[in-house]
């Protein structure tokens, strides 16, 4: 939590995350044009959203993420290694290379495991948190998600859920504008942080381009779930600055765009307020920018030279213990 | 059946702080079919849950709750409603461990009643059991009698992988038998052989059971009968051994037969024991309609439909 005595320090914490994230999806981007990964979904302009969310929790909280969370995941600690034998599939992957890429499992930061099939997450982040309180621990459930997945059948009943039992629950959703190509005018009439009266839940709408407003909406959801008075909804407002992901190409069906560097931009708005603060000046910005790009490019490289899984692997963890289906597929095939 | 399966999940419970049951009207009603029966009253409201009118979100919340060490017993009303949580059944229930690497287990059992036999018409009556077969990550399987029924749902809870329980409903207030008071276990993955015999052998599971039985005791026929009870995985030493035994296979399953579990049990034994054949594998199962709800005793295979089947089998030249 943030408070007079430790402001700058996490505030500049926070800026370095975001930083460190944008560095990443620059790099990763790139790495993927040059042939070096498969796939890629960036999480540029996202950065403030994310990172206000991470502020506001503890490493007790559990988080259902989506597939465009690498801000909050570098800002709750998990090692960009970690990060990168994902997205690289390698034998160090936690999940044994078998996802694609920005489909991240972080077991010992809480992080549970990315699905693609959007919003099907939400209703886990509901049964999670009804576990926890029935197992008496004041633990705090998040799921994240993008503007398209309040569409789906999932959200309606994550969201209704989670009100009728009064959980602890925050549904966060990373609104940037876009579902690949539907804007969310087209996706929905309302804002969607109105939807949530539709359930007897708190609806909040905040700027996600500003992390200091971002993270006070959601330290006062987290209140409100710690005390017992149930859910929120909280629609962050950002834009998608890159594509939907590398295999995108939003100039097909968008004008629009945020250049980085402009007033828009949530790193841009973050080195406004830490400036105005006096926690930043721009050769510290220069700093931390320099050693972000020495710490993502390093990294990179040496995750690369990671192998892949062996081969057998791909045989595990089906089940507890292979059934003779697959032990004979595996004979078979290997 | 009803009566086994209340009295195990009481059992269960009692000896289990972290399980918790959910469905709809299962609380204060006891379930459709009373499968819960009291259960709320015994152990309140938090840990049998009355939930709205979700499928998806049912099995979703059991999925959430599993992963932070509760185990979770969902009960879907019907089969046939089972679809919309089809998503997080297949994407979520069944891929959980493999996704993360072996991090995250799903200890959980979901039970649904399936199949006819009770004037449900389209809606009520469903066998769908090969949707959930086809999908990797998940153990199906489906008791024939109270007996197994406990043995089985002991196994499933106790098992590290989710599993998909099938009550046959036909069943559940059917066949009476004495079920022992102590604890049992039925092992996942091992067929019955109710009757040994040593001139055809009839693979069947579920309600088609007693139908089996009844007409192996009607016509004295000398057949080894194996009940599955577990879907996935099968027994498949059970049914070659047989197969190699008798050399003349009949399937029964009330389930449609396009892609039906007879057409992989029939594939399996022509890839392992086709030179013990004396006969070609035939399919006794419900025709590839929608399920009627007026003349659904035409849908059901039956003692005649087996029989033509057994007659053929045992006639070819």
């Amino acid at each position: 939590m943030v408070n007079e005595q430790n402001e700058k320090d996490v505030f500049v914490r926070a800026y370095t995350a975001m930083v460190l994230s944008r560095t990443f999806d620059k790099k990763i981007v790139m790495a993927q044009r040059q042939g070096r990964i498969g796939f890629y979904t960036p999480s540029i302009g996202q950065e403030a959203t994310q990172v206000g969310l991470s502020m506001a929790l503890d490493h007790d909280d559990v988080i259902f993420q989506y597939y465009r969370d690498v801000a909050l995941m570098i800002h709750r600690g998990v090692p960009i290694e970690v990060i990168l034998d994902q997205i690289m599939g390698n034998a160090e992957d936690e999940s044994k290379g078998r996802q694609m890429p920005s489909h991240y499992t972080a077991k010992k930061y809480n992080f549970m495991s990315v699905q693609s099939p959007v919003a099907t997450n939400l209703p886990l982040a509901v049964g999670a948190a009804y576990a926890l309180r029935y197992q008496k621990k004041n633990t705090v459930v998040v799921a994240t998600f993008g503007d398209g997945s309040t569409s789906t059948p999932d959200f309606h009943a994550a969201m209704n859920l989670a009100a009728v039992f009064n959980l602890p629950v925050i549904f966060l959703c990373e609104n940037n504008g876009w579902a690949i190509s539907l804007p969310t005018e087209k996706q929905t009439k309302v804002e969607i942080s109105e939807k949530a009266a539709a359930y007897g839940m708190k609806g909040v709408k905040v700027d996600g381009n500003n992390f200091i407003e971002t993270y006070r909406a959601t330290m006062e959801a987290v209140e409100r779930a710690r005390s017992g008075k149930g859910p929120t909804l909280i629609d962050a407002i950002s834009f998608r600055m890159g594509a939907h992901s590398t295999s995108d190409d939003p100039s097909k069906y968008r004008s629009q765009t945020v250049e980085e560097g402009s007033e828009k931009d949530p790193i841009t708005v973050a080195e406004e307020q830490l400036k105005s603060l006096g926690y930043l000046n721009d050769s510290l910005i220069a700093k931390i920018k320099e050693e972000s790009t020495k710490m993502v490019n390093d990294k990179f490289d040496i995750q690369e030279k990671i192998p892949a899984p062996e081969p057998s692997t791909m045989f595990d963890d089906v089940y507890a213990e292979k059934n003779w289906i697959i032990k004979e597929e595996e004979d078979d095939i290997l | 059946m009803v009566q086994a399966l209340n009295s195990t999940l009481d059992h269960i419970m009692s000896g289990d702080n972290s399980v918790i049951l959910l469905g709809e009207d299962i609380g204060k009603d006891g379930g459709v079919f009373r499968v819960t029966e009291g259960l709320q009253a015994k152990y309140g409201e938090e840990r049998v849950i009355d939930t709205p009118l979700v499928e998806l979100g049912i099995v979703g919340m059991s999925v959430g709750m599993s992963l932070m060490g509760v185990k979770a017993i969902p009960e879907i009303q019907f089969q046939d409603f089972i679809y919309t949580a089809f998503d997080q059944i297949i994407n979520q229930m069944a891929k959980m461990r493999y996704r993360s690497g072996g991090g995250f287990t799903l200890p959980m059992v979901l039970r649904t009643p399936y199949g006819g036999g009770i004037k449900g018409g389209l809606y009520h009556s469903q066998s769908g059991e090969a949707y959930f077969a086809h999908t990797a990550g998940l153990v199906v399987v489906t008791p024939s009698n109270p007996y197994d029924a406990k043995g089985l749902l002991i196994s499933s809870v106790e098992s590290p992988d989710p599993v998909i329980f099938l009550e046959p409903k036909r069943l559940y207030r059917a066949a009476k038998i004495e079920v022992p008071d102590e604890d049992y276990r039925v092992k996942i993955g091992e067929a019955a052989r109710p009757v040994e015999g040593d001139d055809l052998t009839i693979i069947t599971y579920g309600a088609m059971v007693p139908t089996v039985l009844n007409t192996v005791k009607n016509n004295n026929l000398n057949a080894d009968v194996l009940d599955l009870r577990t879907l996935l995985p099968m027994d498949v030493n059970a049914i070659i051994s047989s197969a190699k035994k008798t050399g003349r296979v009949v399937i029964v399953h009330e389930a449609p037969r396009t892609l039906g579990m007879g057409a992989e049990i029939s594939a399996l034994i022509s890839e392992r024991a086709i030179e013990y054949l004396y006969a070609p594998i035939l399919r006794v199962t419900g025709p590839d309609i929608p399920f009627p709800y007026r003349l659904e005793d035409y849908y059901m295979p039956n003692e005649a439909r087996i029989m033509k089947a057994v007659k053929r089998v045992m006639e070819f030249r």
